[in-house]
């Protein structure tokens, strides 16, 4: 396979673009008036839009965080917000637009669909120009949507839970996307229905100085299963973007929610992400985050978990190449008894490429009898990677088992020593053990996507030497 | 009593003018620009410095507190009984919080060529070497080690010339402070090459809960192949806000072993920095921390690794009981030129009582590739089934905490080569274990804040 990739480009294989067909953009930078304008053109009720200027307000106020990755070039004044690139959402593939739907083809997308999605939702700037959904699920009352027109024909449930995991003040790029958000998903999955094939979301930035905003509110009621897969790529442009997406996922008793990404963006993206979700009395959520694109990723998937016997799971991939930061982690909060958490992270920097773990566990006082563990492991292929380990606890009970463990290393020379001399070269010996490091998480995805996973890391490995 | 503080106005510029006029040019620069540095330095603030995120001194009014005067003869007398018990053996070096030393028992290390002395006579007789050993703490860094550069009086010098094993240990007391008052303990050491030493510094006040303060600096250069095995015990009172830095250098192929126990004081952050310099060198930190009552006490370790070949091991074991609460950051900081660097942390908290609270951040920050770093954190409890393995075989539920917890520090002060010395630090853990009530506070005749609050 690695012998394989290395025949195919060097060069990053989503990095094209398509000529601009935008039907409405808002000008260049962020105002009360880039706000009003994209409720007003979304048709928003006026709650929304009141929504959206308070969020503008906490966005404006907030300092930039400094205690992680350098976010120093970031320039909100040279930003599109909103930017529309068709009039009308597609049914049907033929309904989108030719050389979006193009992109999309190049991007697998369609093909996924017929071979084993429930349902698919394509984001091409700021809106979705593609969603469908299977009809034997519509019928089973599950709603997969994208988040504008949840709000639209679903108003009443879509109001009671928005904004209540992550409320706008939360951190200054929450507050961002809650003041310009657009697309994204909503899923509803009614009580004690089981979605066993996985919903995709595919997220592609097309614009140059674009700012992706996507809202993804997903709801599973008591007793329901969801695996939600999001994706995303973006051109090669010289100027930045910015992708700063908030999820929101509420997992009623006995519900289990899914949720994997594989965040492949550019490396001129700014990826500052907010993912939190609520698990309630016996519920599980899964967070499987793979990161590989992007030049700075800050993102921590979150599980609060609220009710009795509440499981959350955390599974993590992180590669940066040369220049890339991805500063990446997990939060799980347990406010309530019998509650259990697993967070595996894996790591890899190559050249001068970062990665840091930042991770948070919290035990309140009222959980008693909770059992967390963790564990964070890192290498370090060249000289000028770096790896940073942050791992932040705090235990206010004493009737918890918790467990940290991280290591950082460098790929063994025993090991490639050992497939060197049964013949296989360096550069591939590299490829097998980084894949059998990132083996954990890829066994997690689904067939196609461990298949296109082992075949980025293939590709962002090439040239490497242990 | 605004007249008669330290650290605000007048007379902490006077009593700096004193120290300055009083010792050598070199020294009073570095006084000087200690407090200039210092005085343009905020508080440090929980909302708006990482390291003091988890540990809120926004309560703390320096200016509440008065220079030390001289220790009462009580606490001189506690402070010899500690040593006779422990090490009698080992030099003594009797700090007073006012800045008074004495040395006793040194004969036999002055014969050896060991220089055994007060750090301020140190610093006008041999002023290069104490230069050596305070090169490692910078002056304008941190609110309270540039505090304490500017203030210091008085403190313990160790030095031992090259070739030499000191015969015997020395022996550290750090007297605390009255109630309402200040003092600056401060130990520098400088280990020649391919020499030796063990170093105990012991911090022991009054058991009273009035307010003090106590603002130290432990400075350490340890030279190429040389070896220094460095043995802290902090039993402050229960109101002491504790601020404290203590850095080890360590030179290449040298080897450095710290076995420390915490114990006492109401607030405490100290930080623990070993800097593996040189290539080869060594440093094993193990350490155990008892909290209770209403302690807040924050350990914050850095292993930075500068060189290749270096490995450095901590482990720190924490039993909180009560609302006591334990904070433990660490930080594995491994530079671009230390290949092959070998770097482990491992903090063990035991929760004894609902109330407890342990947290703790080990951060590992690594530059170079070649090496092999880890850390482990664990939070636990007493084991329901041991302690019904122990109950089984009839021992009463409260003792049969008592041995776990006892058992659980066990790993640490077992290595404490020295028999004396380990069966004392077990008995001061076995009191502590026990939970003998802290005595009554006294009628606060000063009105400082008193720490350890959890701030509301």
């Amino acid at each position: 396979m690695t012998v394989q990739a290395r025949e195919l480009t060097k060069d990053y294989r989503y990095g094209f673009h398509d000529e601009d067909v935008s039907v409405f953009r808002t000008e260049k930078g962020i105002s009360p008036e880039v706000v009003a304008a994209i409720s007003q053109h979304k048709g928003e009720p006026e709650w929304m839009l009141r929504f959206r200027l308070k969020a503008l307000d906490h966005f404006l106020r907030r300092p930039m965080p400094t205690w992680g990755a350098d976010l120093s070039g970031i320039d909100f004044a040279n930003i599109y917000y909103y930017i529309k690139p068709v009039e009308e959402q597609g049914r049907s593939w033929d309904d989108v637009p030719e050389s979006i739907r193009l992109t999309f083809d190049r991007l697998g997308i369609p093909e996924a669909e017929r071979k084993f999605l429930a349902g698919v939702s394509a984001q091409y700037d700021s809106e979705v120009v593609y969603h469908n959904i299977r009809a034997d699920l519509a019928k089973l009352g599950v709603v997969f949507s994208d988040c504008d027109t949840g709000l639209r024909e679903h108003e009443e449930i879509f109001r009671r839970y928005f904004g209540t995991v992550i409320p706008p003040n939360d951190n200054k790029f929450a507050a961002l996307n809650s003041a310009v958000w657009s697309g994204g998903s909503f899923v509803y999955v009614p009580r004690g229905v089981r979605v066993e094939i996985p919903l995709q979301a595919y997220f592609r930035i097309n614009s140059d100085n674009m700012g992706q905003f996507e809202r993804t509110l997903i709801i599973a009621e008591e007793g329901s299963y969801v695996h939600y897969i999001e994706g995303c790529t973006a051109p090669t442009y010289s100027n930045d973007s910015l992708h700063a997406a908030v999820v929101e996922i509420i997992a009623q008793p006995g519900a289990h929610v899914r949720y994997t990404t594989i965040q492949n963006w550019s490396d001129n993206v700014y990826n500052l992400v907010t993912k939190r979700a609520i698990a309630k009395e016996g519920a599980t959520v899964e967070w499987i985050d793979g990161n590989l694109g992007s030049k700075i990723t800050m993102k921590y998937p979150s599980i609060y978990l609220m009710g009795e016997g509440a499981h959350g799971e955390i599974l993590s991939a992180a590669f940066a190449g040369d220049g890339q930061h991805q500063d990446a982690g997990s939060k799980c909060i347990h406010a309530a008894p019998n509650t259990t958490s697993n967070v595996v992270s894996r790591s890899i920097s190559k050249g001068r490429g970062r990665t840091s773990y930042r991770g948070h566990i919290k035990v309140l006082p009222r959980a008693t009898n909770v059992q967390c563990h963790v564990r964070c492991d890192a290498l370090l292929l060249d000289e000028e990677s770096r790896s940073d380990t942050y791992p932040y606890m705090d235990i206010e009970n004493p009737d918890v088992t918790f467990g940290h463990e991280a290591t950082v290393s460098k790929v063994g020379e025993d090991q490639i020593f050992y497939l060197q001399s049964r013949g296989i070269e360096e550069q591939d010996a590299t490829a097998l053990i980084v894949n059998g490091f990132f083996e954990p998480f890829v066994k997690e995805l689904p067939m196609e996507y461990a298949v296109e996973l082992n075949r980025l890391l293939a590709l962002s490995m090439e040239g490497s030497v242990g | 009593m605004t007249d008669v503080t330290v650290a605000e106005g007048a007379i902490a510029r006077r009593r700096l003018g004193t120290l300055v006029d009083g010792g050598p040019a070199w020294l009073g620069d570095r006084r000087t620009a200690a407090w200039d540095a210092f005085t343009a330095l905020p508080l440090p603030s929980s909302s708006r410095d990482e390291d003091w995120r988890r540990t809120d001194i926004s309560k703390l009014r320096l200016g509440d507190f008065a220079p030390a005067g001289p220790a009462a003869e009580a606490l001189v007398a506690a402070a010899r009984a500690r040593h006779a018990r422990a090490l009698p053996q080992a030099a003594l070096v009797l700090c007073g919080p006012d800045g008074a030393v004495s040395v006793d028992h040194a004969d036999s290390l002055l014969a050896q060529g060991v220089i055994v002395c007060p750090l301020q006579e140190a610093a006008l007789r041999h002023p290069e070497v104490v230069r050596r050993g305070l090169s490692a703490v910078g002056v304008d860094g941190a609110y309270f080690a540039a505090l304490w550069n500017a203030l210091w009086a008085g403190g313990a010098f160790v030095y031992v010339p090259r070739g030499v094993e000191a015969m015997t240990p020395v022996w550290v007391s750090h007297l605390a402070p009255e109630a309402g008052a200040v003092s600056f303990p401060s130990t520098v050491v400088v280990v020649d090459e391919r020499a030796s030493l063990t170093l105990v510094e012991d911090r022991v006040g009054p058991g009273d809960a009035a307010p003090r303060l106590s603002v130290g600096v432990t400075a350490l250069r340890v030279a190429d192949q040389s070896r220094v095995d460095d043995i802290p015990v902090q039993q402050l009172p229960p109101g002491t806000w504790h601020f404290a830095t203590r850095r080890a250098a360590l030179a290449a192929g040298s080897r450095y072993r710290l076995l420390g126990a915490t114990l006492g004081a109401g607030l405490e952050k100290a930080y623990w920095d070993v800097l593996l310099e040189g290539a080869g060198a060594e440093a094993d930190v193990l350490a155990v921390c008892h909290a209770r009552g209403r302690q807040h006490l924050d350990l914050q370790s850095l292993q930075l690794h500068r060189a290749r070949d270096t490995r450095s091991n901590l482990l720190y074991k924490v039993a909180a009981r009560d609302l006591a609460r334990s904070v433990y950051s660490g930080l594995i900081d491994v530079e671009r030129d230390a290949v092959h660097a070998d770097g482990y942390v491992l903090n063990r908290n035991l929760l004894l009582s609902r109330g407890a609270v342990a947290s703790g951040v080990p951060r590992l920050e690594i530059k170079a590739n070649d090496v092999r770093c880890g850390h482990g954190n664990s939070v636990g409890h007493v084991d329901d089934e041991e302690r019904f393995y122990l109950m089984a075989r009839g021992v009463p539920a409260e003792e049969a905490e008592r041995l776990i917890v006892t058992g659980f520090f066990a790993d640490v002060i077992d290595r404490v080569s020295q028999e004396s010395l380990r069966e004392w630090l077990t008995a001061l853990l076995a009191v502590e274990i026990a939970g003998a009530p802290a005595a009554e506070p006294e009628a606060a005749t000063e009105d400082a804040a008193e720490p350890g609050g959890r701030g509301s």
